[in-house]
C-alpha cells in the first residue's frame, strides 16, 4: 500500500510533465482506437460463424448479380426438392431486388441517388446484418417502421444520409424534415438500368445510424407491380430489368453442415442454369469483396498500428527517463532507507503504468463518445461500409494499449533506476 | 461535413498544386534560416546539450521518425492513386455511357444508337478511313482462387473488357503491347491441325497488374515452367468462367487503370458471362478541345439517345473521389499523431529547460536578451525534429515503387487496381514541412517559459 501511495504521489509531483504525457497518450490511443474499430468490424463480418450461418446466393460469374425473379421462391427454400425429404430447408430467407433512383432526374449524380432494396419488409429485422444489438428503443422503432411499410405499399424506410439529402431539398425547412420525417412524400426517377421505373414514396421509417445510412428499403410488391405495369404503357415491351430483377437471396441455416448441404442442393440443381448461381457464406462473400483492400488493411493492421504504439511507447519512455534522471538522488535515498531494487523498479513502472492506464482509458472513452454520439460513426471509404462505429470493447483496448506501451517504455528507465548506486550519487552531491 | 470539404480541398490543392506546398515549406525554411541568422548563442552550445542528453534526444527524434515515416508511406499511396487516375484516359477521347450510369459496370447502351454516334463529324478516322470508335463491354467477374493463401479469400473480382476490334481499340486508347500480339479477329486460339475435342481457349491480352495477380495461382511447377516467374506471359493459360483462356499479349499499362484489366474479343466474352450488352463507347477526336466540343454536342444537342458523354480524362479524374477521402483520413491521422509528437517534444524541452535553469541565468547575466534565449531553445527543438523527420522521410521513401491493391471509383462502382506507391519531391516537402511545424510548435511553449525566468532567481 505504501508503494502504491508513493506511486500516486509521484505522478502528481510534476503535474506539467504528467499532463503532457497523458495528453500525448490519449491522442495516440485515439488513433489506435479508430484504426482498430475499422479492423474489428471487418474481422467480425469476415469471421466464419459456426451456427446461425447466413449465406448469399447470387449470379455465379458477373457482378452486379441479375437473376430472374422466378428463381426467388426456389432459392429461398434452398432448392430443396419436394420429393426429397432429406433436403434441408433454410431456417429463414430473404430475396433482394435492387433499385436505383435519383431525386433529381434532370441532373442525376451520386449525391441525388437513392439506392433501394426491394424486399419482404418482415425480413428486415431478422435477416439484414448490422441490425443486431440495437437498443430497445431503436429495435422497437425499427419494428414499427416495418409494420408501417407492410401496411403502406408505397412506403420507404430511409437511411440517415438520404433523409439529410431530402431535407436539403425540402421546402418546409431542413429541421422539420429531420425531426418529423414520417409521412413525408417524395419521388424517385429510375436511372441507368432502372430508367423508366419511377416511384412516389412515403417515408415510414428511418434506419438507426450506422450501416444502412446510405441505403433504403421498399416493399417488393410495389416494385414488382411497377415492373408488371411497364409493358402496357410501353407498347408491350417489358422493362429490361423485368427478367433480371433478382439481385441476391440471403438464407440462414443452423450450422456449417447445413450450409454445405444447402449449397450443394443449389449448385447441383438444374433449375438455375441460365444464368448460373453460386452460394457462399456471408463472411466469404464480404471477404472476397474486401480482398481488393487487403493491402490497405495490412497497412492499417501492421505499419500504422506499430507506428502508433511505437510513438506512444517513446513518448512514455521519454517522460519516465527524464523523471528517473531528475530523481537519482531520491532513488539513492530510497535505497539507503531499505527499499530493494525490485521495489524501486516497481515504483517507476507503476508510475508509468498508472499514467498509461488512466490516459488510455480516458482517450478511448472520449473517442467512443465523440465518434459514436457526436459524429454517429467514423466515415471511412471502404466499399459498402458507410460508417464504422466504435465498439464498447474500445475502452479495454485503450487500457491495454496505454498500459502495454507504458510497461514497454518504462522497463529500461526502471532498470536504470533500480541500479542507482547511493555512494556514487552522494559523492556527486557532496 | 463543411470542415471536411474545406480541409480536403486545401490538402488537394497542396498536393495537386505543388506550388502551395513549396510555398509553405519555403516559409518554414525561411523562418528557420531567420532564426539561425539572428541566433547569438553559439549553435555549438545547442548541439552539445543535445549530445549530452543523447538518449532523450534520440527517443524524441525517433517519435518524429515514426510519425513522418508513416505519413510519407500513406501519402505515397494517395500519390500513386492520383498518378494512376491522371495517367488513365486520353485527352482527345470521349467516353459514352448510358444515361445515369455511375460506372461502366452499370451502363447498358442501346446498340442501335451507336452507329450514328460513331459517325458524327468530330470522331477521328485512321489512315484506312475507319472511324476511331471502340465499342466495349466492361464486366466485373468473380473467379475462384485455386490455391488461396492463408487468410486470403477463396475468390477474387477481375475486370474483363470485351473489345469489338482490337486494332481500333489500341488506336483509340493509344495503348501498345509490352510483349506478344493482339488477339485475333476470331478471338479464340487457332486449333486447326490440333487433334483435340477440347474447346479452343479464348485469347486475351492482360494488363501487367492482373498478369501478376493471376500468376499467384500457379503451382510452383507451373511457375517454374512459365516464361516469367512473376506474372503470366505470352502463351500462358488461365481458367475463368469455366473456360480456358490463353495470353497473347501483355499491355504496356503501368500507371493506368487498364493495368488491372483483361481484354478479349467482345463476341467471346459476352456469352461466357451472360452479359452481351455494350456498356461503353469510346470516341477518339483530334485533341482535347475537340473532345470537349463533341462532349458538349452529345450532352446538349443530341437527343436521339439517352447517353452520358464525358471527356475521358474527366471521367478518370472523377474516379479519384475515393482518393480524396483517403487523403482526408491520412491528414486526420497524421495531425493526431503529430499532436502526440508535439507533446513528446514539449516534455523533452521542458525537462531540458528545468535542468538548465542555471545556464539560462548565466546567459542572461552575460547579456543575452530574452528573445535570443527563445531563439536558441526553438532551434534546439527544431534540430531534434529535423533529425527525426529527415530519417522518417528517408525510411518512408523505401516504399517508393512497391505495388499495392486497391479500389478507385465512386460509391457503388469502382475499379480494382494495382498501383505503385510513389514518393516524390512533393511528399518530401510535406514531410519536412510537418517536421518543422511539429518541432516549432512543440518547442515554442517551453521556450517562452524559459525566457520568463529571472536571472537571479535562476541562479539561486
Amino acid at each position: 500500500m505504501k508503494l502504491l501511495s508513493l506511486i500516486v504521489k509521484n505522478v502528481g509531483r510534476n503535474l506539467l510533465r504528467s499532463a503532457l504525457t497523458a495528453l500525448g497518450t490519449m491522442v495516440l490511443v485515439l488513433v489506435v482506437t479508430l484504426v482498430w474499430s475499422v479492423l474489428h468490424l471487418i474481422d467480425l463480418v469476415t469471421e466464419e460463424k459456426s451456427h446461425d450461418v447466413k449465406a448469399f446466393i447470387s449470379e455465379r460469374w458477373s457482378v452486379p448479380s441479375r437473376l430472374p425473379y422466378s428463381y426467388a421462391s426456389s432459392l429461398c427454400e434452398g432448392a430443396a426438392r419436394a420429393d426429397h425429404p432429406e433436403d434441408i430447408h433454410p431456417t429463414d430467407a430473404m430475396a433482394w431486388q435492387f433499385y436505383g433512383g435519383t431525386l433529381d432526374p434532370k441532373n442525376p449524380s451520386m449525391k441525388s441517388m437513392v439506392f433501394c432494396i426491394a424486399c419482404d419488409p418482415r425480413k428486415v429485422p431478422t435477416m439484414m446484418s448490422g441490425l443486431e444489438g440495437l437498443s430497445a428503443t431503436e429495435d422497437a422503432e425499427l419494428h414499427r417502421s416495418v409494420e408501417r411499410l407492410l401496411a403502406k405499399r408505397d412506403g420507404i424506410i430511409l437511411g440517415r444520409n438520404h433523409l439529410l439529402a431530402l431535407s436539403q431539398k425540402s421546402k418546409d425547412g431542413k429541421q422539420s424534415m429531420l425531426e418529423d420525417p414520417l409521412g413525408r412524400k417524395f419521388s424517385l426517377s429510375g436511372f441507368s438500368n432502372f430508367k423508366g421505373l419511377d416511384f412516389d414514396f412515403e417515408i415510414c421509417g428511418v434506419f438507426p445510424p450506422g450501416r444502412y445510412d446510405t441505403l433504403a428499403v421498399i416493399n417488393r410488391d410495389y416494385y414488382n407491380a411497377a415492373l408488371d405495369a411497364y409493358p402496357p404503357s410501353h407498347a408491350g415491351v417489358p422493362h429490361p430489368m423485368a427478367d433480371r430483377s433478382l439481385s441476391l437471396v440471403v438464407i440462414k441455416v443452423d450450422d456449417m453442415q447445413a450450409y454445405n448441404r444447402v449449397a450443394e442442393q443449389i449448385t447441383t440443381s438444374l433449375r438455375f442454369q441460365n444464368p448460373q448461381v453460386k452460394c457462399e457464406t456471408e463472411s466469404s462473400g464480404v471477404g472476397s469483396f474486401l480482398d481488393a483492400y487487403r493491402d490497405l488493411l495490412w497497412i492499417m493492421r501492421v505499419p500504422l498500428t506499430l507506428a502508433c504504439l511505437g510513438t506512444l511507447a517513446l513518448v512514455l519512455a521519454n517522460a519516465i527517463s527524464i523523471s528517473v534522471r531528475e530523481r537519482r538522488t531520491e532513488m539513492a535515498v530510497l535505497k539507503v532507507l531499505g527499499f530493494r531494487p525490485g521495489q524501486i523498479m516497481f515504483l517507476v513502472i507503476g508510475e508509468s503504468v498508472l499514467l498509461g492506464l488512466l490516459a488510455g482509458f480516458t482517450g478511448a472513452g472520449l473517442t467512443y463518445m465523440t465518434i459514436n454520439w457526436g459524429f454517429h460513426g467514423l466515415s471511412f471509404p471502404m466499399g459498402f461500409f458507410p460508417v464504422f462505429m466504435i465498439p464498447i470493447n474500445a475502452l479495454w483496448w485503450g487500457v491495454a494499449v496505454g498500459t502495454g506501451a507504458a510497461l514497454a517504455g518504462s522497463l529500461v528507465p526502471a532498470l536504470s533506476a533500480s541500479r542507482v548506486k547511493p555512494a556514487e550519487v552522494f559523492s556527486k552531491v557532496a | 461535413m463543411q470542415g471536411e470539404l474545406i480541409v480536403s480541398e486545401l490538402v488537394r490543392l497542396a498536393l495537386t498544386d505543388p506550388r502551395s506546398l513549396w510555398v509553405l515549406l519555403g516559409l518554414a525554411v525561411g523562418m528557420v534560416l531567420l532564426l539561425l541568422a539572428v541566433n547569438r548563442i553559439p549553435l555549438s552550445y545547442t548541439l552539445r546539450n543535445l549530445s549530452l542528453r543523447w538518449r532523450t534526444t534520440l527517443m524524441t527524434s525517433l517519435a518524429f521518425t515514426l510519425v513522418v515515416g508513416l505519413m510519407v508511406v500513406m501519402l505515397a499511396f494517395t500519390t500513386g492513386m492520383q498518378r494512376m487516375t491522371d495517367g488513365s484516359g486520353q485527352p482527345g477521347n470521349v467516353i459514352v455511357l448510358a444515361e445515369g450510369s455511375i460506372d461502366e459496370a452499370f451502363s447498358n447502351l442501346n446498340v442501335e444508337d451507336l452507329g450514328e454516334i460513331e459517325n458524327l463529324p468530330g470522331v477521328r478516322r485512321d489512315e484506312a478511313g475507319q472511324r476511331l470508335a471502340s465499342r466495349e463491354s466492361y464486366l466485373i467477374v468473380k473467379q475462384p482462387v485455386p490455391h488461396p493463401k492463408p487468410g486470403r479469400s477463396d475468390s477474387r473480382f477481375l475486370q474483363v473488357r470485351g473489345i469489338t476490334d482490337a486494332a481500333i481499340a489500341a488506336k483509340v486508347h493509344n495503348i501498345q503491347l509490352k510483349s506478344g500480339s493482339w488477339f485475333s479477329a476470331a478471338g479464340v486460339e487457332d486449333r486447326s491441325g490440333v487433334d483435340s475435342k477440347a474447346a479452343p481457349a479464348i485469347q486475351a491480352v492482360l494488363g501487367e497488374g492482373v498478369a501478376g495477380e493471376l500468376a499467384a495461382d500457379r503451382t510452383p511447377e507451373e511457375a517454374a515452367a512459365g516464361k516469367n516467374p512473376h506474372r503470366l506471359d505470352v502463351g500462358d493459360r488461365f481458367r475463368l468462367g469455366e473456360k480456358d483462356w490463353v495470353v497473347t499479349g501483355i499491355l504496356k499499362s503501368s500507371g493506368a487503370t487498364c493495368n488491372s484489366e483483361i481484354w478479349a474479343n467482345r463476341a467471346k466474352v459476352g456469352p461466357v458471362f451472360g452479359r452481351e450488352n455494350v456498356t461503353t463507347l469510346v470516341l477518339s477526336t483530334a485533341d482535347a478541345d475537340a473532345a470537349v466540343q463533341l462532349r458538349d454536342f452529345l450532352k446538349n444537342n443530341y437527343a436521339k439517345a439517352n447517353i452520358l458523354p464525358q471527356v475521358e480524362k474527366e471521367y478518370y479524374a472523377g474516379l479519384s473521389e475515393t482518393n480524396q477521402q483517403f487523403l482526408f483520413a491520412i491528414i486526420v491521422i497524421t495531425t493526431i499523431m503529430s499532436i502526440g509528437g508535439i507533446f513528446g517534444v514539449m516534455n523533452t524541452m521542458f525537462a531540458a529547460i528545468s535542468n538548465r535553469i542555471k545556464d539560462i541565468g548565466v546567459l542572461r547575466i552575460l547579456g543575452y536578451a530574452r528573445w535570443q534565449i527563445l531563439v536558441s531553445f526553438l532551434l534546439e527543438s527544431l534540430v531534434i525534429a529535423l533529425l527525426g523527420g529527415l530519417l522518417g522521410c528517408a525510411l518512408g521513401s523505401l516504399a517508393n515503387g512497391l505495388t499495392v491493391n486497391s479500389v478507385v471509383g465512386q460509391g457503388g462502382g469502382g475499379k480494382f487496381v494495382v498501383l505503385e506507391l510513389v514518393v516524390d519531391a512533393n511528399i518530401w516537402t510535406a514531410g519536412i514541412f510537418v517536421t518543422l511545424l511539429m518541432g516549432g510548435l512543440g518547442g515554442l511553449v517551453p521556450a517562452l517559459s524559459a525566457v520568463r525566468l529571472k536571472p537571479l532567481e535562476a541562479l539561486r
